[in-house]
């Protein structure tokens, strides 16, 4: 980019509005992931409109644009690989419509998603999809992302709830898709091309979202069992069981024991802990739900189910669940934090082998994730400033990428492709699903402008 | 990844190697609240820190924006899932900044001042507030520098109710404790503390009351004031003392109260104040941010005569929670929180901000 380039920016966004000062652009440079590169500018759109302008300059000019949320990507997604324009969505962050009787919200991009949660609580309605980054993350980000969480076992992800998308193109045209009815039949779905595209095919500029009531009524409950194979067949009965847990957690043995050594967690030295949560609308349909997850861990011989009295016992076991990622990645300056994902009744299976290939290897490792929906976060502690650790770890993570792909799984549950695993699409996808999403990464942005170097498109 | 060059912020190397990028800072900084801008936020800030470290950056004028923009308030260290000492880290950062010749005018203008003044905004005549100083008592009360020459009223109303309480204090011809220089990259004047401590302890006093909390932390922690300690002075802020007292007023209206950054998450007095309000206003209610999740006002960190604009775009977000609970008076027990609520304060907004001791006065007097 040149100056001539910056000042057209400039002329479009307003000079409050543009930025090239080395403080934003270090800042812009990196997202959650362990990838960095330097844009050249960074600008702060007010609307479709000017975006639309900059995407025709960006053809003109031949400068790559990267959108961006709150830059918490775990994959690499928001990094400005080739340089380039970083449109940062944080002045469109308007709630632009809550239609309960039709349970719907309208938002801009830049909508914090626990914004959202605020807005709609006074009405009993939320959006369900649960990122654990939910106090920061954007909805645009959790739209091109395809975002989900802890709840996804019950709720599903962010794409079971977008409705329609008002997007920007790479030539700059701004489109309409979707529909702003709870169902349609009508023509190509074009609102799920773009969820979870990672920003490559279009800027999002406005979401139609489905809200949902709010669950007024939970039960808790925590189980250990002595082996692996047990908390898998409990997690099978429990899916056999005729109830949806709204969450179903798994930590394994290593996991436990950093909890228990370096968090102070009054935890059993065991295999594997099960951590559910049941929810409903009355306090007899949660009950419910427990009373069938109890008999599962019964059956399966748990070694000891504790089950939350009331909210505070319950916020209790969360709090173990929720200082995992964090306790553990204290134990080394950096760590690699997966999101392998396999069918349900393939877990066990995951993890033992995760465990296999572990063996043999000096970095700790923890394993836990939400077994209720197959999705698995293990994460491997190492020191990123020796480069033969970083080598020896991302042999490992290919390692492990193949495992779950030869059991039928998906290299990533809910952080996305990016840059981070771009080079393992292959083990994912044949060479005709690739083929496809490179023609149409191509048709839509044939100067390949938008968010380059993402998803192994470019190859 | 150490460049040896940077031996203060070198101390901090594994600290910053801990921030994981997370960005879950951002929904607690309240410079990010106030500008959107990442590159202020603390995630912005270790960044910076991480490519200075790691030979990649200069620590230079181009930096001064973001790390001389923090308030210093502690929320992201409190909510940092990782545990990055951030405060710590952002006065080592700017102190190597100044050792090298780099700083916000703003921050060097305040260290000079205090090397020509005796307060921090060079002032020739304090106020004396009609109270004899340095007399021999059981308590010596504080005022500090914006309680001194910035929110007299606030302080006038904290005398009146010492002298109502018939509590025996004196006052003394007080300097700057200087503490804050700390925080922007300069150190604590041996010359002013030595003169504060030699005053205080010739009033024979056994208590000093503070009435800033930047003051009480400079007095209970720095190493330079260790002979008040070691002379066995309780040093308290204005709030504990208050909350030993009995005050026999109280008020219908509707009162909320402000944890200021110094007192809550940089001393953990949060109960105290709040013992006193509460009894005396059975209708009190928390703001949806309170305790260690408190908004801070935008104040602190040399930030207000910095960058004042984004102070008090900070001080109004703080007053938005305000008008959500609907509050009639806001108080706090800072006079440096009072001024930029205060100042930032809109006509529209009909609450009443300030101290506890002001209000309580306003209660005696109907």
């Amino acid at each position: 980019m040149d100056q001539r380039d910056k000042e057209a920016i400039r002329e479009i966004v307003g000079e409050d509005h543009f930025s090239d000062e080395l403080i934003d652009l270090v800042s812009y440079s990196y997202d959650s992931s362990d990838h960095d590169h330097r844009p050249d500018c960074a600008a702060y759109p007010a609307d479709s409109e000017q975006i639309s302008r900059i995407m025709q300059l960006a053809n003109e000019r031949g400068f790559a644009v990267v959108p961006r949320g709150a830059g918490t990507s775990l994959a690499g997604s928001a990094v400005p690989i080739n340089g380039g324009l970083v449109l940062d969505m944080v002045r469109m962050n308007r709630i632009l419509d809550i239609r309960i009787p039709d349970r719907q919200v309208v938002v801009q991009p830049g909508v914090v998603y626990a914004a959202l949660q605020k807005a709609l609580a006074p009405s009993g309605f939320c959006f369900p999809p649960d990122p654990a980054s939910g106090k920061v993350c954007t909805l645009g980000g959790n739209v091109a992302t395809n975002a989900g969480g802890i709840r996804g076992a019950k709720y599903g992800v962010t794409r079971d709830y977008v409705l329609a998308l008002e997007v920007v193109l790479p030539d700059g045209r701004i489109m309409h898709t979707g529909t702003k009815c709870m169902k349609s039949a009508s023509g190509l779905d074009l609102t799920r091309m773009f969820v979870g595209s990672e920003g490559v095919l279009g800027v999002i500029t406005e979401i139609t979202l489905k809200i949902n009531p709010m669950p007024t009524a939970s039960r808790t409950a925590l189980a250990s069992f002595e082996t692996l194979r047990q908390a898998g067949q409990a997690v099978t009965d429990i899916m056999h069981s005729g109830i949806l847990p709204s969450v179903l957690e798994i930590m394994e043995e290593n996991t436990i024991r950093v909890l228990r050594e370096n968090y102070g967690a009054d935890l059993p030295d065991v295999a594997a802990l099960l951590l559910v949560e049941t929810d409903g609308y009355t306090d007899a349909e949660a009950e419910y739900g427990m009373q069938k997850v109890v008999a599962a861990f019964a059956a399966n011989q748990a070694k000891t189910v504790s089950q939350a009295k009331d909210r505070a016992e319950a916020e209790k076991l969360w709090a173990i669940r929720r200082a995992a990622g964090s306790v553990a990645g204290g134990l080394r300056p950096n760590n690699l934090s997966e999101d392998v994902t396999v069918p349900i009744s393939k877990v066990p299976d995951l993890l033992e082998g995760i465990q296999k290939l572990m063996e043999g290897h000096k970095y700790p490792f923890v394993i836990f994730g939400h077994a209720g929906d197959g999705n698995l976060h293990p994460k491997i502690m190492f020191d990123g400033s020796d480069p033969e650790q970083v080598k020896e770890v991302h042999q490992i993570a290919e390692q492990m990428f193949k495992l779950t792909c030869g059991l039928g799984g998906t290299l990533t549950g809910e952080h996305g492709i990016g840059l981070a695993k771009a080079p393992y699409m292959r083990l994912e996808h044949e060479e005709m699903a690739m083929e496809m999403m490179r023609l149409l990464k191509r048709t839509l942005d044939p100067n390949n402008v938008l968010n380059p170097g993402k998803m192994a498109l470019d190859d | 990844m150490t460049s040896e060059k940077h031996p203060l912020l070198e101390k901090f190397t594994e600290q910053i190697q801990h921030c994981t990028r997370c960005g879950f800072c951002q929904a607690h900084c309240p410079v990010f609240g106030a500008t959107g801008r990442p590159a202020l936020n603390a995630r912005g800030k270790m960044l910076l820190l991480k490519e200075v470290l790691a030979g990649k950056l200069e620590l230079n004028q181009e930096l001064v924006d973001s790390l001389f923009q923090c308030t210093t308030c502690a929320s992201c260290a409190t909510n940092c899932p990782s545990g990055v000492d951030v405060p710590a880290i952002i006065k080592a950062a700017r102190q190597e900044m100044v050792g090298l010749g780099t700083c916000h005018p703003a921050f060097s203008g305040m260290n000079q001042v205090l090397d020509d003044y005796d307060n921090i905004y060079a002032e020739d005549e304090p106020e004396d507030f009609d109270r004899e100083r340095g007399k021999q008592a059981e308590v010596v009360y504080f005022i500090g520098c914006v309680g001194q020459y910035r929110e007299e009223d606030a302080t006038e109303a904290a005398l009146d109710l010492l002298d109502h309480l018939e509590v025996d204090y004196t006052l003394i011809d007080e300097v700057c404790c200087s503490g804050v220089l700390e925080d922007v990259g300069f150190s604590i004047k041996p010359a002013l503390a030595e003169k504060n401590i030699e005053r205080i302890l010739a009033t024979g006093a056994k208590t000093l009351v503070t009435g800033c909390p930047y003051c009480y932390r400079t007095f209970n922690g720095k190493e330079i004031y260790a002979p008040l300690r070691e002379a066995g002075l309780e040093i308290l802020h204005f709030s504990q003392f208050l909350a030993r007292q009995d005050l026999g007023v109280s008020t219908d209206l509707k009162v909320t109260y402000h944890d200021p950054c110094d007192l809550g998450r940089h001393c953990g007095i949060y109960e105290e104040p709040r013992k006193t309000i509460k009894a005396l206003a059975p209708n009190f209610v928390e703001m949806p941010s309170n305790h260690a999740n408190a908004l801070c006002c935008g104040a602190g960190g040399g930030v207000r005569g910095a960058y004042a604009k984004n102070s008090l775009a900070m001080a109004r977000k703080r007053l938005a929670e305000v008008e959500e609970v609907g509050a009639d008076i806001l108080l706090t027990e800072c006079n440096s929180c009072v001024h930029n609520l205060a100042n930032a304060k809109l006509r529209a907004q009909k609450f009443q901000v300030m101290t506890t001791a002001q209000f309580i006065m306003e209660l005696l007097e109907d």
